[in-house]
């Protein structure tokens, strides 16, 4: 009964834990002291992980669905109808959906099944929008698709920004860290159109109207320029593109900027000068499924650049990834254009790099995503093959089941199974070595635990089958040998080895390579020699407003009762009882107003009202509460089907995931 | 009193070996964290390891323990149900100060009231008790404030104490004594117990300053926390600190709150857990209906505080609650570990820049 090291597995964080196995079973969990991030802490889901593990839920061996039920099967029998399907496809009605959960090891055998054995560039992630935009501007500023600074820096920074993310909720442990910075003197400015519990801890909380964090970001740029506060020693040496920026900022009005913010220009102006003054600071915001978008992490980036605040000890722009592996999973070329490392399929001499390794010839043009495929109308997509998936892609529920053949991989049972034709297990990831990589690009290496349950093949020996049946010869003894592969072709990943990793307590965060072969901890401007690049702006802050007919703007949000759909959560007792706490008392889902709005609607808790919008209007009860302002109302995410339902017909609307700001009207009932 | 040569220390466990399992404390390799565990061999204890990352409390009340599994096929079948106890002699070797005043605590909860818990009792039967006296505190460390440590009292059955080439050893219990006999230990004499006292007291002069500062304020917050006199904005200070993650619970020696659930196992099976739970939970006071005395984390906040430090709860444990390890401050993702919360409630304010 030894204690074992691994990593936490629920959101992006990458906390250390240690746990005790016997037999089959995790008897117990417990965080790692010294590990460099957690640093002993575990959140409610953490603490708990060992009930999720233990589910008897799994999926415990390949299933076919014959006449509308799934019926058991065999490995071969299973692997052969999938590649034989796959096979008799052309390329472009094929498509892959990764997981931000698996490891770095099977997202990068997924991209390469996809890409070299059933040729198609057709492979994401589910999270098109967010964390990619995220890297897009990242990589595009500064040369590194990741988080710019790391989170065993919070404590140096001076002053911390946390723009619209419920992040003690989402990231406990990262909403700790700028907690307890707080307590050690710095300063947080917490932005957010809903009291979250940082708002709460923190020095400042700008209140804005729903819709208005780009405006909010611009609004403090605007002061920061007016009033003379610009590092202009920095942006000179270590930037391009500041005037462009800059330009776009004069034609911003102080009184817009108040107007539809709700925000006085004085407290921009406070924000802006306690940022400048600061040595050090950070900017946070959530990543992931529905992140900001790319036009206003564009101006979070754009204003730390301005003040000198990127590529120094103790800064940084770190967008916080909400699942485990999101940031591994780009890593690994989980995306229609690219290969691993961030490296395009429009990079001649990464693709020449890549067929030499693989044997084949890559198709260079780049892939669709799944969301995009499916979207299509009429859809070309006939086979779709999703990994260890959350519901939500059942919102997709027409169109999925438009596509011809789905397989679904996955270790847990959940309601997608309903629309496979057939399902493959995959171990649980303690049954296996595999490394994930965190949101400040920390890969840190899970050891095999414990043998896998019912035979179930492990992820790597499940894609390696499937290769080899298609007719490629794949032959790795193991994930350590996959990760060499990785280090091979990904010059971040270069000097990166499961030796090294088991050798090196806590993780090691990219690139780590020649220059650097213990790894980054941070983007480091002076040594690196290089510049930063300001991100192209709109300029445009055209949002939902209300107005007569619909008066209050509604936004939508993930509460602490709910955690990415829900799924895992579940299948556990605690976490459970806790994220369903707030759907026994609404289970139809409820609107936050505040007291104001209340009184002036008349309603009182729990009495059921009706919102409208322009789109359509769904029945939600009221929950009174203070952290909603008046002329806000606010919808937790996890009231997903019903707010779907009421947007039937505006896709758009709903893809703007948590930044959909919507008028509506609310009336009694 | 008796005495053993420091490098022979591991013999009384190794003794103890061949008629328990024996737990001691263990540092875990990779990272230096120190657990106190079931042994394999004898050797991997090591004594002067720092205090263990998590107290014993699971070895008597684990995490998730199935207490029973029941079998019903339906229809006129027959219910078969089987508890799951499990008695097994176990040694814990080199046990702090703190975390055996831990464990009387769970005994008096579990055991020492109207309904004895026979779960409890099953895996607390037959124990043997190694105490290990601190002659310097760590870091976290408040035991002076909580009348716990540095030396164990009573509760052992011996009690060991680094004393330069020599361990001082206490027996505290008849079975102890035995088996100092049985290894025919040298007899201490009295300037070796003077020595340890003197060990003892030096030890008491080296904790932190926090702990030091709130030797009187400790009984002084229990007055105040019982008597109700602790600021409603106090408690709103600490509840927006609280990540709800229940790590103070589940690390604290003296923690005994559970939660019972029936998971379906297949094959119309189930097993019965009993796992731990945490009065920060907001699911731990809900009642059915969806009513809750305590849906404010605030409420819940004050609930914890008010079970370790008022003298209602303290005539449950014949003591103060808290033990004074210092566990629930470093676990904290807030900072209201019951140090930083003696704290708060002593200088009474709630502002920022006051505190």
């Amino acid at each position: 009964m030894k204690q074992q090291p691994g990593v936490c597995t629920f959101c992006g964080t990458g906390c250390g834990h240690f746990m005790q196995v016997t037999g089959t079973a995790v008897e117990r969990v417990f965080p790692s002291q010294n590990h460099p991030v957690s640093k002993g802490r575990l959140c409610v889901r953490g603490w708990n992980i060992h009930e999720l593990l233990n589910t008897a839920q799994t999926i415990n061996r390949p299933l076919i669905k014959k006449n509308g039920q799934f019926a058991d099967a065999s490995y071969e029998e299973a692997i052969a109808l999938l590649v034989d399907t796959l096979k008799a496809l052309p390329p472009a009605a094929v498509g892959f959906l990764a997981s931000p959960r698996s490891t770095n090891e099977e997202q990068f055998l997924l991209m390469k099944l996809a890409r070299a054995v059933f040729k198609t560039n057709n492979v994401s992630l589910s999270s098109d929008a967010g964390h990619r935009g995220c890297l897009n501007i990242l990589s595009r500023g500064t040369g590194m698709a990741g988080m710019t600074g790391s989170l065993e820096e919070i404590c140096k920074a001076e002053f911390l920004l946390v723009a619209g993310s419920d992040i003690t909720k989402q990231n406990p442990i990262v909403g700790s860290e700028i907690h307890l910075a707080a307590q050690a003197g710095a300063k947080i400015v917490t932005i957010d159109s809903r009291r979250t519990q940082i708002a709460k801890l923190s020095n400042s909380f700008l209140q804005i109207t729903p819709g208005a964090l780009k405006l909010a970001v611009a609004g403090i740029a605007k002061c920061v320029v007016q009033d003379g506060l610009i590092d202009s020693d920095f942006v000179r040496s270590s930037t391009k593109g500041f005037e462009e920026f800059s330009a776009s900022l004069t034609q911003l009005s102080e009184q817009e900027i108040t107007a539809k913010t709700g925000i006085s220009i004085e407290e921009f102006k406070q924000v802006a000068k306690a940022l400048s003054q600061a040595k050090t600071a950070m900017a946070f915001f959530s990543s992931g499924i529905s992140g900001l978008d790319e036009d206003t992490i564009s101006y979070i980036f754009n204003l730390f650049a301005m003040t000198g605040k990127i590529g120094k000890e103790g800064c940084g722009v770190n967008p916080i990834t909400g699942i485990n592996n999101l940031q591994g999973g780009y890593d690994m070329g989980c995306a229609p254009d690219l290969l691993s490392g961030f490296q395009s399929l429009s990079d001649q001499a990464a693709v020449k790099k890549f067929n030499a390794a693989w044997g084949v010839e890559l198709n260079i043009t780049p892939g669709r995503s799944v969301s995009e495929l499916l979207a299509e109308s009429p859809g070309q997509l006939k086979a779709l093959v999703v990994i260890d998936h959350d519901e939500g892609l059942i919102r997709d529920a027409a169109a999925l089941q438009k596509v011809d053949f789905i397989a679904y991989i996955s270790t847990y049972k959940n309601k997608f199974m309903d629309y496979a034709h057939m399902v493959l297990p995959v171990a649980r990831y303690i049954a296996e070595d595999g490394t994930f990589t965190n949101t400040d690009r920390r890969v840190q290496l899970s050891p095999k635990k414990l043998e896998p349950q019912h035979n179930v093949l492990p992820g790597w020996k499940l894609f390696s089958r499937i290769a080899e049946k298609a007719g490629a010869k794949w032959s790795y003894a193991g994930p350590a040998e996959v990760m060499d592969e990785i280090a091979r072709l990904t010059p971040t990943y270069a000097k990166l080895s499961h030796k090294k990793l088991a050798a090196t307590f806590g993780g090691v965060q990219w690139p780590c390579d020649e220059k650097n072969p213990d790894g980054t901890r941070r983007l480091d401007i002076k040594a690196a020699g290089s510049s930063i690049s300001f991100a192209k702006v709109s300029g445009a802050f055209a949002g939902p407003a209300a107005g007569k007919d619909f008066p209050y703007l509604l936004m939508i949000g993930k509460a602490q009762d709910f955690w990415h759909q829900n799924n895992l959560m579940r299948k556990t007792f605690i976490p459970m009882r806790e994220y369903n706490a707030t759907l026994l008392d609404y289970p139809e889902g409820y609107v936050e107003i505040g007291p104001d709005t209340a009184k002036a609607l008349q309603v009182r808790n729990q009495w059921q009202v009706k919102v409208v919008s322009p789109y359509g209007e769904m029945l939600l009860a009221v929950k009174i509460s203070d952290d909603v302002k008046s002329h806000a109302a606010y919808v937790p995410y996890f009231a997903r089907d019903i707010i779907a339902k009421a947007l039937t017909g505006h896709p758009e609307i709903l893809k703007q995931g948590e930044d959909a700001t919507i008028p509506i009207r609310i009336e009694k009932v | 009193m008796y005495l053993i040569k420091k490098n022979d220390i591991l013999q009384i466990a190794k003794a103890l070996s061949t008629e328990y399992q024996v737990y001691g404390p263990v540092i875990e390799p990779g990272s230096g964290q120190t657990f106190f565990e079931k042994v394999d061999d004898v050797s991997e204890i090591n004594l002067s390891a720092p205090i263990p990352a998590a107290p014993p409390k699971h070895i008597v009340f684990p995490q998730a323990d199935r207490i029973l599994s029941y079998r019903y096929a339906g229809g006129n079948a027959p219910v078969e149900m089987k508890p799951d106890f499990k008695e097994t002699p176990k040694a814990l070797f080199g046990l702090r100060s703190c975390d055996l005043t831990g464990l009387q605590c769970l005994d008096r909860f579990f055991l020492g009231q109207e309904f004895v818990d026979e779960v409890y009792r099953s895996l607390r039967k037959k124990m043997f008790i190694v105490t290990n006296t601190c002659v310097a505190p760590f870091k976290y460390c408040f035991c002076v404030c909580t009348d716990s440590g540095p030396a164990a009292e009573e509760g052992y059955d011996l009690n060991l104490t680094d004393i330069g080439d020599n361990f001082l050893i206490e027996a505290g219990s008849a079975k102890g004594k035995a088996l100092c006999e049985k290894l025919q230990l040298a007899k201490a004499a009295d300037k070796d117990l003077a020595e340890k006292n003197r060990l003892v007291d030096k030890s008491i002069t080296l904790f932190e300053s926090f702990s030091t500062e709130s030797k009187a304020w400790v009984s002084r917050v229990m007055n105040r926390i019982t008597t109700g006199f602790a600021k409603e904005e106090v408690w709103e200070y600490v509840g927006d600190q609280c990540f709800e993650c229940g790590a103070c619970s589940f690390v604290c020696p003296s923690c005994s709150c559970f939660n019972v659930v029936d998971t379906a196992t297949g094959d119309c099976s189930c097993d019965r857990l009993r796992t731990w739970d945490s009065c920060s939970y907001e699911g731990y006071s809900r009642m059915a209906g969806g009513h809750n005395p305590r849906k404010p984390v605030e409420d819940r906040r004050n609930k914890r505080f008010f079970c370790k430090l008022s003298y209602s709860q303290s005539k449950k444990y014949l003591r103060p609650g808290c033990v004074g390890c210092g566990r629930c401050d470093w676990v904290c993702p807030g900072d209201i570990g019951m140090p930083n919360v003696v704290k708060y409630i002593r200088r009474e304010t709630t502002s920022r820049d006051q505190l």
